[in-house]
């Protein structure tokens, strides 16, 4: 492969472009795909089957050649609300486990850039800062300030559109308070067992990194179940 | 399928390029039965044998090191290598889960 085909991945990659690499696995040729384009030369007779794997978000070979196309989609997006001690972990376990982190926190002193340097951090009220956040069924949510002021607008964005995933630090009594609040602005009981409240796999830790830790651990299972 | 760690290794390639240094890419192109990564696990060889990435959690790690570097020292571009149990070589580096995985080598250029 040439690492000029290296160099424009990372970048695709860097813009949250969504494409495969296609490569010939007998004369070593790649190339870049983007969905709904036609590959270029001998690529060009498969462009179905690259399109359906790409679907399919399964690398592998297309049947019947020694054709490998190999995909690459972006993260899942996941939103949190509170620049709190757990998001400083959180941010640190997600690094390594392909997960895209933005902090929403209106509270300036929280939601600082020396207190998360390298992070996307929004420092809005969570409705304004929606407007500015592309979010889809891909998308998680998990609130963390405690505060239903803060928290509360965040989960009837996830709650109308869909996320994948939603969490809410709290305790058992705070997420039935929670809840009541929710279902008297109209929310369905249904609608609410969307909600991973209290928020993580039990693991028994409360350090903020042990809380951190169950959360993530939370949404990597989310991702993978079917 | 996730590619989060392709990053780090990507980087490092370009790194190792830079640095005039002859790079390999291996990837799991094809899996049978249990495998312990999945198809699109990537690791990349210099030619002093230095190693970044995985494409079996270890098993079959050093051949592909080798192959990788006796791929650069020939005009070869590419080759596909096939770890099965039933497979002498791989029976000796051991595919202890019991899967069978093929891999594809090519020089970074």
């Amino acid at each position: 492969m040439k690492i000029e085909i290296i160099r424009e991945i990372l970048k695709n990659k860097s813009l949250n472009k969504e494409f495969a690499l296609i490569t010939n696995l007998i004369n070593g040729e790649s190339e870049i795909f983007f969905p709904g384009n036609n590959p270029n030369g001998m690529f060009s007779k498969y462009s179905e089957e690259i399109e359906k794997i790409f679907h399919l978000n399964k690398n592998g070979i297309i049947e019947d050649s020694e054709i490998f196309v190999q995909i690459y989609k972006n993260p899942i997006k996941v939103i949190i609300i509170g620049a709190v001690d757990i998001s400083m972990y959180l941010i640190d376990f997600a690094k390594n486990l392909n997960f895209e982190i933005i902090i929403v926190d209106p509270r300036g002193y929280f939601a600082s850039k020396e207190r998360f340097p390298d992070t996307k951090i929004i420092n809005k009220w969570p409705n304004e800062a929606f407007d500015e956040i592309e979010t889809n069924t891909k998308t998680a949510l998990v609130t963390l300030t405690h505060d239903p002021k803060i928290d509360d607008p965040a989960l009837k964005y996830a709650l109308k559109n869909k996320f994948f995933y939603i969490g809410a630090l709290g305790s058992k009594k705070t997420h039935e308070k929670r809840c009541s609040r929710l279902l008297e602005v109209g929310f369905k009981k249904v609608e609410l067992e969307k909600i991973n409240g209290p928020i993580g796999i039990n693991l028994g830790g409360k350090s903020p990194s042990e809380i951190a830790l169950s959360i993530i651990s939370q949404l990597v299972s989310e991702k993978y179940k079917n | 399928m996730s590619n989060f760690s392709e990053k780090k290794i990507f980087e490092e390639a370009d790194n190792w390029i830079k640095n005039n240094k002859k790079v390999s890419l291996a990837t799991v192109v094809q899996t049978w039965g249990s495998s312990p990564l999945g198809i699109g696990s990537r690791m990349i060889v210099s030619e002093d044998g230095n190693f970044l990435g995985s494409v079996s959690g270890g098993c079959v790690e050093s051949k592909v090191v080798e192959e990788c570097i006796s791929l650069m020292k020939t005009k070869k571009i590419c080759k596909k290598i096939d770890f099965k149990v039933s497979n002498e070589n791989a029976w000796e580096m051991g595919l202890a889960c019991g899967g069978d995985i093929s891999i594809y080598i090519e020089e970074i250029k």
